[in-house]
């Protein structure tokens, strides 16, 4: 869209107020989901809660297609459809909600400069991971990509959207990176955003931004989600601080609030892999059917047991 | 010898025959053995020289009618001679086409009789700066019975539909088979599509955006077609009855619903050149299952070649200003076609013009499928809209007509996109 046209629509929306209907639109959870997606959905949640805007979450399985920019999340706000973190940040500031008005102009570049960061370096990770290792390709992708649709039409759509992200690859000069190498930048993210966040509760001041919803939204999905190996969630581990971080937001959003987007749950249910069975009978020790039900009943109390059971997980997987 | 003597013919030589194979050309000659004198001769071997051309295969079909000559010649023995030149073995057309902000390449290629009895492989690709789209496709006819036959088809069409602010991505695979029965013609079709929707615009409504995706539709279909008209663009007498069904969703895919549809016109000539027309359409779309109707399946209503004062597609349900189509739809038409005034141009270039005095009604909308058909009924005929009007139509070949209509529609509704005034029109099919 043309500035001017940007410029008319912001106008347009500042004048209205957040109606009570909002929704937020992701592919299917339990089935169809990928790390990527749902971390970038977790992100924009984490931040509409922080701006204490009330939003439900929508699944649908072409939510990707219905996207004008061909990327999940996107929120129905009255007339309007915006997608990703970045616009819906703009859009909701003009509707005259913000959480880094308070910071001067060196901390708002220093924050881009972090949002970046992770989406350069987190998000491209999480892409190479499940597009260009060929096990995860194989045994989580593909199933999950093409879950919603018949044959042949399920292999053809993963085919199609593993080849567009490995010449995005290519053209970023990812495709000759090996796994050991990705896990290393991986790390590297992981150890600046550590040192940024130091002791404190959020990166800046004691209030959050939507850095903190970015970071919570990637670091939280990679740290919930069980892949083949979990060598991602391992490099994020490392950092404590990082762990407690997560525990927090989630701690001071999630709970207590009536949609059944609550972190944890979302987060449990986005991958799934039988090759660790281990990992599996102490997955099913914890999250028992009964659990899962007081979740769905969102309750506050058990809304405190899930996340009590996520630390539970966080501390089991160390 | 002379018109009445009883002949017999004795041979039928073919010159010029190359890939062709013999028995084909058997069964479109038997004919000629049966001829008893010079004119049924005639006669008959005009009628094998076009049923020769209708194959597709020849580009010239000459005959010859002498007596016998040779040592087993009777006295009244015929020869007939077919000379004939077949079509090359690839013919290709290069075109470019300029549109709407876009322009594109086309590549024509036809192989004409490819294994000798009268298949036909053609392929169209066309290569735009928005979009490229391309057909393959393979005919085969029952040797000795040309209107049974066979295509299979490959293809990627891309559409814009502006009224509903949609585009619409095909890519399929279909099978067809063609049969004539006594005096009616049927189709039997499985087709296999893969269907892309998208938003044509940003500002498309909400309802379209979700439509928007993937989804796989695998449905067998059948139509069968009477036309007794004698032309099927300005006919002067004769009928045409046609009826599609579609089921889909029972060999695969992920689209579910029972499709019927139906046109009928029929024509009379009355006094002074005039021809009287009353046509009726109507249709309905069942989806079998929980999943609702697609866009890309509904029915659309409305516009020059539908009815007239309304703008192209542009009745029934709609969502801030994107028409959705509707699962269920009528239209009629009567229709009085005469010479223009004074009639100028006689005999020559006027009479490709006729004056058109029309009326045209139609409803379209979607049924509660738990109601009954008294119900149904009821709903199609509330809020029908009609025009009244008249016009200037130009037939152009036997293939397309050209009309340009002063139209006052009635019975608008709201929502509706109306147009009324001169309405312009170009295409195939008018109601």
């Amino acid at each position: 869209m043309s500035l001017v046209a940007e410029a008319f629509m912001n106008q347009l929306a500042a004048a209205e107020p957040w109606p009570e209907n909002a929704a937020l639109y992701q592919q299917l959870k339990e089935d169809q989901i990928l790390l990527s997606d749902n971390a970038a959905s977790l992100a924009v949640q984490a931040f509409l809660q922080m701006c204490n805007l009330p939003v439900r979450v929508v699944c649908r399985a072409n939510a990707e297609y219905m996207s004008p920019s061909g990327k999940v999340p996107f929120i129905h706000v009255g007339n309007q459809v915006v997608s990703e973190l970045g616009p819906i940040v703009q859009f909701v500031k003009a509707k005259g909600h913000s959480l880094s008005d308070g910071l001067d102009e060196v901390q708002k570049a220093e924050m881009k400069a972090y949002m970046e960061l992770v989406n350069n370096m987190l998000l491209t990770a999480e892409l190479y991971l499940q597009w260009c290792d060929d096990v995860t390709v194989e045994e989580i992708t593909h199933p999950r990509y093409g879950s919603p649709y018949p044959w042949p039409l399920n292999r053809i759509l993963s085919y199609q959207k593993q080849w567009e992200i490995r010449r995005k690859m290519k053209a970023i000069g990812w495709a000759g990176k090996s796994l050991e190498q990705v896990l290393e930048d991986v790390d590297q993210c992981c150890q600046a955003l550590s040192q940024r966040l130091g002791t404190q509760p959020y990166f800046f001041n004691k209030q959050p931004t939507e850095l903190d919803a970015l970071v919570f939204g990637h670091l939280f999905t990679i740290l919930t989600t069980q892949l083949i190996t979990d060598e991602l969630s391992e490099k994020v581990k490392n950092y404590g601080n990082l762990t407690a971080f997560c525990r927090r937001i989630e701690q001071q959003y999630f709970e207590g609030h009536d949609k059944d987007g609550s972190a944890a749950a979302s987060a449990r249910s986005a991958k799934r892999s039988e090759s660790d069975p281990d990992l599996n009978k102490i997955w099913s020790q914890i999250f028992t059917p009964e659990c899962f039900c007081l979740a769905a009943c969102q309750m506050p109390s058990s809304c405190k047991c899930v996340t009590h059971l996520g630390v539970q997980l966080v501390e089991l997987m160390r | 010898m002379n018109c009445v003597t009883v002949v017999v013919v004795q041979h039928v030589h073919f010159d010029g025959l190359g890939r062709t194979r013999d028995d084909i050309i058997m069964y479109e000659i038997a004919d000629v053995f049966k001829a008893k004198n010079l004119i049924d001769v005639m006669r008959k071997s005009h009628e094998a020289r076009e049923k020769l051309l209708r194959l597709g295969i020849f580009r010239q079909v000459e005959v010859l009618i002498d007596t016998c000559q040779g040592d087993d010649a009777l006295p009244n023995g015929l020869d007939v001679t077919f000379e004939v030149t077949e079509l090359r073995r690839l013919t290709g057309s290069y075109n470019t086409m300029v549109g709407n902000n876009e322009g594109s390449m086309v590549l024509g290629l036809k192989f004409p009789n490819l294994l000798g009895r009268a298949e036909k492989v053609t392929f169209q690709f066309s290569y735009g700066t928005k979009e490229t789209s391309y057909g393959l496709s393979f005919f085969k006819p029952q040797p000795g019975n040309f209107e049974r036959n066979f295509s299979v088809n490959l293809y990627k069409v891309t559409g814009q539909f502006p009224w509903s602010s949609l585009r619409e991505t095909d890519r399929g695979i279909s099978t067809e088979f063609n049969f004539p029965i006594w005096k009616t013609n049927h189709t039997l079709k499985w087709e296999g599509v893969w269907r892309e929707l998208g938003c044509l615009a940003r500002t498309a409504s909400f309802s379209v955006r979700e439509e928007s995706g993937h989804s796989l539709k695998s449905s067998i279909s059948h139509a069968m077609v009477i036309d007794s008209r004698n032309s099927s663009i300005l006919p002067k007498r004769g009928a045409l009855l046609k009826i599609n069904q579609e089921l889909a969703g029972y060999t695969g895919g992920d689209v579910s619903f029972l499709k019927e549809d139906f046109e009928f016109q029929l024509n009379k000539q009355l006094l002074w050149d005039s021809v009287f027309s009353a046509s009726l359409w109507g249709g309905m779309l069942v989806p079998i299952g929980d999943k609702p109707s697609s866009i890309a399946d509904r029915f659309y209503l409305g516009g020059p070649t539908s009815v007239r004062g309304f703008s192209m597609y542009s009745i029934g349900p709609q969502s801030d200003g994107d028409y959705l189509g509707g699962e269920a739809y009528w239209a009629g038409g009567l229709h009085l076609y005469t010479p223009l005034p004074f009639r100028p141009g006689r005999g020559g270039f006027g009479d490709l013009f006729r004056t058109h005095f029309f009326l045209n009604a139609g409803n379209l909308c979607n049924l509660n499928y738990g109601d009954g058909p008294k119900a149904h009924l009821q709903k199609l005929a509330e809020y029908i809209r009609w025009s009244y009007g008249a016009g200037i139509v130009l037939r152009l070949g036997n293939i397309a007509r050209l009309e340009l209509n002063y139209c006052f529609p009635m019975g608008v509704q709201s929502g509706d996109r109306i147009c009324d005034g001169v309405q312009f029109g170009a295409g195939i099919r008018f109601l």
